[in-house]
Order: C-alpha cells, then structure tokens, then sequence
C-alpha cells in the first residue's frame, strides 16, 4: 500500500500572506482616513541625538592660526590682555570666524557634537533593569512564601496564604499606588524603591504558587532517599527538590517573568520614567504619537522575545537528564 | 545491632484505623540477614520503614546500634547515615549522573573530599558491575541497573545495616537475578540486612531468618529450613501454597 501523501502546506502559507497584506493594507487605508501624517523620521532622534555645544572665547583676543584637521579645527587665540596662546577644538563645519578674527570675550567661535542617549533608549534601560531587579527579588520572595506555604508550621502557611490571596485578589495598579502613596508615605521609600517594591511583592505571590506546585510535583520518594541517606530536610530541599522543581517550573516561571516587563509599564503612573512614561512624554513635544506607541511596543515585544529565547535555551540545557 | 520493642504504626483515614505494625518485637543481630515475607497489606514494608524513622510510630522502641532513635535527644539523620536503605522503585536522583548519586550524599553528610568520596563511588560501581555508566544520567538506565546503582549509593554511606524494601518488585523478570547476586553478594561479606520481598528464592538461600508478617503482626520467625517445610501457622501455609 503507498504512503498517505501529506496534503500540500503551500496554499495555507499563500492565505497566511494574503491576510497579513490585508491587514496592513487595512491599517493604511484607516490611517489616510484620518488624514494622519506619518513622519517616522522624528522617532530616530529620541533613542541617540547628537548635541550640539557653543564653544566661547574665554577672553577677548585675536585668532592667530586655526589648524583644520578633518572634521575638528583647533583654533589658536592670543588673549589681547597678554600671556600665552589658548587651543579652543570646535568641529569645522561649525567654524564662525576667519583667521586674524579679532574676538570678543564670550562670542562664539564655534560648537562641539556630543551623541546623547535619547529618552526612549533611557526609558528602555529603566524598564529593563527595573523588571530584572523586581523579578529577582520577587523570585526570592516567592521561593520563601511557596516554602512557607507548603511548611508544616501553620502560622508560616497562614501568612503565606495571606500573602498570596491578598496580592493575587487586588489589582496590581491598585498595589502600586497603596505601595507608593501609603507604604511609601510611612517609610519615606523613593518612587523607584516604591515601584521595585510593589512590581517584586506581586511577582513573588505568583511565583510563590508556581514553586509551591513545582516541590509538591517531585515524588516522594525523592525526598525518602535523600532522607534515608542522612541528609537533613534543608539539604534535601537544597540538593534534591529545589533542583528538579526549578527544572519544571521553568517555563510556567518564564511566562511570569515576561508578564513583569509588561506590567512593568503600570508603574508609569507613579512618575517613573520607564519606557511607557517616556512615550508619553515625547508624544507630547513630537506629536508622532502613532509611530511613538509602536515603537514603544515593538521595544517591549524585543525584550519579551530576547528574554523567551534565553529562558528556551536554558529550559534545554537543563533537559539534559532527561 | 537492631532491636524493635512492642513496635505499633496506626494508620488513620476516611474514618477507618488501620494498625499496620502491630506489637512488633524482634532482633536482628550484627551480620544477620532476615528475610520479612507476607501477603500484601501485611505491614511488612511499614515495619522496615519503621527501622530508619521514614515512617514515625506510634509506640514502641526501636535501638539501632545502641540508640533510641525515637529518643528526644536522638539526632535521626546521624542514625539514618548508619542505615541503608534501598526502595522498590529505586528513587535515584534524576538530575544527578550514576556517579554524583554515589557521592553526593558523601559529600554533604559524611563531608568526604571529592577525590574521596569519587574514589569510594567508582569501587562501589564497580562492585555491582556499572562501572562503565558512572556518567550517564538514571533515566539512560535499565531498571536493574538503577537498582544497583541505588545499592552502591546506600553502600557509600558505609552503613552498618542495609534494608531493602521489595527491591526486585518492579524489575523485568530478566532483570531480577543481577540484583539479587548483588545482594547475596553482601550477605556474603557479613552485612546485616533485613530484606522485604517476595523472591523466595533468596529467602531460602541467603536468609538465616524469615519473618512472615500478616496484618502488622509477626505469626513466625524461624529459619528458611524450617519456615518452608514446616510452617506452623494455617495463614503461613496458605499463603506458602499460594506463592510456591
């Protein structure tokens, strides 16, 4: 008997093109009816710009040589007081004055450029690094609450259920402002310690579960051999529980890891310029507000998609034993 | 060298009490090996448990080489490093090679060198025969080599007793025979041992005494001669006809 032959892959791959053209078609069309104007060459400008520097005579005097080396010229001024000749550096096409210039004190000679991170660069580096401290803390935090939770000590588990339902039951939005307005308030927190703090208490509660069901998933008899070779219980958990329990829970605990840069972006409501903030606030001074918010999302779909693919080789390099 | 004084383990649940060791006492002496038979449900695999604390009784005494290890001052992971256990299902440590699961307990109970504690592993494999394995990880193992690696692992904690509970019970049938001559090996070299199982071969030739269990209570302890020719309880012979 032949071989089932495979149906053809090709004319659901054309389809697949055809309704993503269609998409962007659509997405054209519904902006020329609102009669927006792309201008997607303002949006460079915001992640590296280059600044421009007036460079001043430091005193009024003569200009008695300029050297022009490439793009920089050094200009030789003789202070008209007296004393030795001064090197102002200004880039050449900036140059305002001519050799033998007599110049005043404070006039512009010239200017220097110096590249500038712009805000959305500064805003992604602050989302990035505040996800990873807020994630590191709160995987601290959730490895305690899920030992906690599953400890044989009631009030332990009874303050880590506490802990859990409260954060799991209340919007994190909500958390935040309470954490900056309340905590914050009392404890005199910085609003970047306040927003590390309510990001790390929410993600720990979450990942406090995912561990607590990561232990409870290895079989008991791990734990009786380990036991049973006279290890102690926090040696157990160190060398035998906790290794095989992470390996499980790795993609649940990735999935938790990219939700946090995502919502990551409410603590822009506390003033914290992240990359959500800084979006909004160049918005208001480019008014490129569409080309803005899609490259806001596009850097947040970049960190997701950089931090999936490492948590995806991690997951293989610890399939290893399997 | 094991002592069990009036031993009782109750199992409660869903409304029912079950006394799955009941008024248990016995000895086991250095260099013995005992056998523990019975039907299923007997209790006999919760006696052994008994042995090394893994399941807590309920009243009684059990002395290990001289000490209580229900005793309020007893340190039970210093008394349990002295007793081997080796399990059915074999619980080798996945994530760890045949050889870190021979030293890892070398390393962080006895605190042995890692040249030390490598040099005790690689004698012990190769004892049971798996030498060429010590870099694979247990899931690339037939069932019978888990089970002698799991062996070697208990053997490099140098204990004074090893318990085996149902050792060969989930092996193929091929399978069962290296990990007995395993066992008869060490019974050999003088081990104590105290054995659940049901491989009444090994009984007969390894044991200088069987014990046959039947609802938590022991109903015989004689040698391997006696108990098959002429065991004296009805439920023993009973259960003799059925397994022979």
């Amino acid at each position: 008997m032949p071989l089932k032959r495979r149906s053809a892959q090709w004319p659901w791959q054309g389809l697949l093109v055809v309704i993503l053209l269609g998409l962007a078609v659509g997405l054209w069309i519904a902006t020329k009816q609102v009669n927006y104007e792309w201008r997607w060459e303002r949006v460079p400008q915001y992640f590296a710009y280059q600044d421009e520097v007036a460079q001043v005579a430091p005193f009024a005097g003569r200009v008695v040589k300029i050297d022009a080396d490439g793009a920089y010229s050094q200009v030789h001024m003789l202070p008209s007081a007296g004393g030795s000749p001064v090197l102002i550096t200004v880039e050449t096409d900036t140059l305002k004055i001519a050799d033998g210039a007599q110049v005043a004190e404070d006039a512009e000679i010239g200017a220097t450029r110096h590249w500038r991170v712009g805000p959305l660069t500064e805003g992604l580096w602050v989302t990035i690094w505040l996800s990873f401290a807020s994630g590191f803390i709160g995987l601290i935090i959730g490895l305690i609450a899920g030992l906690c939770r599953i400890s044989k000590n009631p009030a332990l588990r009874g303050l880590a259920v506490l802990y859990i339902e409260l954060i799991r039951g209340t919007p994190l939005l909500v958390q935040i402002f309470i954490f900056y307005f309340f905590i914050g308030t009392v404890l005199n927190l910085d609003r970047t310690i306040a927003g590390i703090g309510a990001l790390s208490l929410f993600v720990g509660a979450y990942t406090a579960e995912i561990i607590r069901a990561g232990i409870q998933s290895i079989p008991k008899g791990q734990t009786e051999a380990a036991r049973s070779l006279g290890m102690s219980v926090a040696e157990t958990m160190i060398h035998i529980v906790l290794p095989q329990a992470f390996k499980r829970v790795l993609p649940p605990l990735a999935g938790q890891f990219i939700s946090l840069i995502k919502d990551s972006s409410l603590v822009s409501v506390i003033a914290i310029t992240d990359l959500t903030k800084s979006g909004r606030e160049i918005i208001t001074s480019s008014f490129a507000t569409f080309e803005i918010w899609f490259t806001v999302a596009l850097l947040y779909l970049l960190v997701t998609s950089v931090l999936s693919q490492l948590l995806f080789w991690l997951e293989r390099r610890f399939a290893r034993s399997d | 060298m094991i002592e069990v004084k009036h031993l009782i383990k109750v199992f409660e649940g869903r409304g029912q009490v079950v006394r799955a060791v009941d008024d248990v006492s016995t000895q086991i002496a250095k260099g013995e090996v005992v056998v523990v038979i019975g039907p299923s449900g007997s209790g006999k695999s919760t006696f052994l448990r008994c042995l090394n604390g893994l399941e807590e009784f309920d009243d009684g005494q059990v002395v290990i080489d001289g000490i209580d290890i229900a005793g309020s001052a007893t340190n039970l992971n210093a008394v349990r490093r002295e007793v081997g256990m080796v399990f059915q299902h074999f619980n080798l440590f996945p994530h760890k090679t045949v050889l870190e699961n021979v030293t890892l307990a070398q390393r962080v109970v006895r605190k042995r060198e890692a040249v030390e504690a490598t040099d005790k592993a690689m004698a012990l494999l190769t004892k049971v025969g798996i030498a060429e394995k010590t870099n694979e990880y247990p899931s690339r193992l037939s069932g019978g080599q888990q089970q002698r690696v799991a062996i070697a692992r208990a053997l490099a904690m140098d204990p004074k007793v090893m318990l085996f509970d149902e050792p060969t019970s989930a092996l193929d049938p091929e399978m069962v025979g290296e990990v007995l001559d395993v066992m008869k090996q060490l019974a050999s070299e003088g081990m104590t041992m105290a054995v659940v199982t049901h491989e009444m071969g090994f009984a007969r030739e390894v044991a200088q005494r069987v014990l046959f269990m039947d609802a938590g209570k022991v109903l015989e302890d004689a040698p391997p001669a006696k108990f098959f020719t002429a065991p004296k309880e009805p439920r023993a012979q009973m259960f003799l006809k059925q397994v022979l």
